[in-house]
């Protein structure tokens, strides 16, 4: 059996944010929607203040309070380990944004296409030798694919108006073999990604060799995610820099 | 039944005339139920980007807004009028057994208020009824929302104001109206023979037994849909279920009694058909409703002032004296105002129907701000992670699409009103013949 899961070594991550955007661009969601969040925190007063980071996926859960909570069975989990949203099947509802004690769901409260980033006028004739007649946002192909031996479409996000979508650590790629974006992108290798069932993979080592913890261990959701280094996030910190974007 | 065959065209109770102030009413009704019904489209058509819901989390929002309370708010009102009817019914209460159809409206009304209040808050409402049909999952709660309030509970109440008016119906279509195909389809083959009455009042019976227990177990997941999340300060809790009844009953006669109140002053010509005793029967149970719903929240306050837990803190302070104080000590006051309304009544003996008015609107509305704060603030302040704490303000076009869902109840109980007689013909007691000529 395989069974994927994440390491995120927190002595690694340097706050930069790239996961983010490789995220973004992977995946089509739309302005202010982040699948992966990368906290930045400070902590402490002037002058003894201290600055750390914190990467949150969808923690993937086994224990999955989206899961157990959605009407219709459009979030469920795969025998794999990953939990994911059938676009075609979501009604809207919300309330797996509400079980989740992480806040890794995000609702398309509009149109997706409306919704991109407004960057640059796509439409002026000026860009045309840039863009070739392609009009963004670049639609990942792979997003509308059926994926799993479920068959169904949970890839990638924009599908549509009035339905939810979260992090699926990148279920398309996955599936040919490949790491998550944010994993591929990561500088300084701070997030690991593999089969924890296979004892030989980089991420059964990394977790073997290291100490880890969960996030919200208390919840009882067996997160699929491990931290190591850093320390649990409390309320003595205080976040800084949350990024622009309307909504 | 009498077997009259004279033809009379005069229903009685008003039923069948549309006098200048109804139509006035009914018009203003429309009215808002259209500026509630375009803002609705405008919202379908843009998204709900038009309301003033975003996601929690990153984006300092609430994904369960306005509409989600009003149908906490909506649904809790149906609680008391099909229970009150069906213990009027058992215990054969007749006092209470003139304002047993329109306890029954009540309920149908608020349901369908607050289940077409579930659908709209959807982001895919169509998909939504097929879907809960083909893939529904017993194990999350929603499905007591879907399934059991608004197909059981709402389809149970439904049936009840059919077999209870089946007779009254079989009287009107003998006389010779315009609703005289209303009155018949109703009465679909009724003779009042005493072998159907005897079925009649069995099948009464047993209903009014059943459906307190499913009425109960149905409502209750509305509270669930909260209590039984692990992940939200403020939720969690085995109080959720039953707090939400407690308010529900509070709420629900509240809104009986003024419905009551203005369904006499409309029957003037008939006053004598809801007697001045029923308003103290409503205003003793409207006062054990409100006592107990009052102890509940100063028990919470209590817990949440001694012993507030990590991020529970946060929350409490957001209620106590952050952004929410105002409507939490507003929703306090006005239950305590109507509390103390009514033990004043009570201990003098004397219930006066302005008074009883006065203190069903506080208790209503205080019961709007406590659902208010039930939903809203677990959410901007309730985050297990420090996200910053969120906001939330609905927009006119919640208001709006809210403003409509009530003219819509106001409509389908004002239209009832005038199709069938809202006080039942037959009285008290079934078994004599207490008809009502006009």
């Amino acid at each position: 059996m395989t069974k994927y899961a994440m390491a995120v070594d927190l002595d690694r991550c340097q706050g930069c944010r790239g996961c983010m955007t490789a995220c973004k661009v992977e995946n089509n969601t739309v302005e202010g929607n982040f699948w992966m969040y990368v906290f930045r925190f400070e902590s402490g007063t002037y002058p003894d203040t201290e600055m750390s980071f914190l990467p949150r996926p969808c923690q993937h859960c086994d224990n999955a309070p989206c899961v157990k909570v959605c009407p219709v069975g459009s979030r469920f989990k795969r025998e794999d380990g990953l939990v994911l949203t059938d676009a075609d099947r979501c009604i809207g509802c919300r309330y797996c944004e509400l079980a989740c004690p992480y806040g890794v769901n995000y609702f398309n409260w509009q149109k997706p296409d409306d919704a991109q980033y407004p960057i640059v006028d796509w439409q002026d004739d000026s860009l045309d030798p840039v863009t070739g007649g392609v009009i963004p946002p670049y639609k990942n192909p792979d997003l509308d694919q059926l994926w799993g031996d479920e068959q169904r479409r949970t890839a990638g996000g924009g599908h549509a108006k009035g339905i939810m979508e979260k992090c699926t650590f990148c279920v398309q790629r996955v599936e040919k073999g490949l790491d998550p974006a944010c994993v591929e992108t990561c500088p300084t290798d701070a997030l690991v990604f593999g089969d924890i069932d296979d004892s030989d993979s980089p991420v059964s080592e990394y977790l073997r060799e290291n100490r880890t913890w969960q996030l919200l261990d208390e919840a009882g959701t067996k997160p699929s995610v491990y931290y190591i280094g850093g320390r649990p996030p409390s309320r003595e910190v205080t976040e800084i820099e949350r990024p622009k974007a309307t909504v | 039944m009498t077997s009259d065959t004279k033809s009379r065209t005069v229903l009685p109770q008003g039923v069948g005339k549309f006098s200048a102030k109804w139509l006035m009413f009914t018009a203003a009704m429309v009215a808002v139920l259209v500026i509630g019904i375009l803002a609705y489209l405008y919202e379908a058509n843009q998204g709900m980007i038009v309301t003033g819901m975003a996601n929690t989390g990153t984006q300092g929002g609430v994904t369960w807004g306005l509409y989600v309370v009003m149908v906490e708010y909506f649904i809790g009102v149906s609680l008391a009028g099909i229970v009150l009817a069906a213990f009027a019914y058992v215990f054969n209460v007749k006092v209470l057994r003139p304002i047993s159809r329109l306890a029954v409206l009540l309920t149908v009304g608020s349901l369908m208020v607050g289940v077409l209040a579930v659908l709209i808050d959807l982001g895919k409402p169509i998909r939504g009824i097929i879907n809960m049909l083909l893939y529904v999952r017993p194990q999350s709660p929603f499905f007591g929302t879907f399934m059991l309030v608004a197909v059981g509970v709402l389809l149970t109440s439904l049936l009840y104001l059919y077999l209870d008016g089946r007779r009254d119906a079989a009287y009107l279509a003998e006389f010779d109206s315009s609703l005289r195909w209303y009155h018949r389809l109703w009465a679909a083959g009724y003779s009042d023979t005493q072998a159907e009455r005897e079925r009649h009042r069995r099948t009464m019976f047993w209903l009014s037994i059943l459906v307190v227990p499913l009425v109960v177990i149905a409502l209750s997941t509305e509270g669930l849909v909260f209590g039984i999340q692990v992940g939200r300060p403020g939720w969690f809790g085995s109080l959720q279920g039953p707090d939400f009844l407690v308010l529900a009953a509070a709420s629900g006669l509240a809104n009986l009694i003024v419905l009551t109140a203005i369904v006499r002053r409309v029957l003037h010509d008939d006053y004598v058909l809801i007697g001045r005793s029923v308003f103290k029967w409503l205003g003793g149970l409207l006062l054990a409703a409100t006592a107990v719903a009052l102890y509940f929240q100063v028990v919470e306050l209590f817990t949440l002032l001694y012993a507030t837990p990590g991020n529970e803190r946060l929350l409490a302070d957001a209620l106590l004296r952050g952004p929410y104080a105002w409507i939490f000590w507003l929703g306090l006051v006005l239950l305590g105002l109507g509390l103390v309304l009514l033990v004043l009544q009570a201990a003098r003996r004397e219930w006066s129907v302005g008074l009883l008015v006065v203190a069903s609107v506080a208790i209503s509305t205080s019961a709007v701000a406590e659902r208010y704060l039930t939903v809203i603030p677990s959410q901007t302040h309730g985050m297990l992670l420090p996200y910053e704490p969120g906001s939330y303000f609905p927009t006119w076009v919640e208001f709006a699409v809210v403003g409509g869902l009530f003219a819509l109840g106001a409509l389908l109980i004002g239209l009832f009103i005038k199709v069938f007689p809202i006080v039942p013909l037959n009285g008290a007691d079934s078994d004599k013949e207490v008809l009502v000529d006009a």
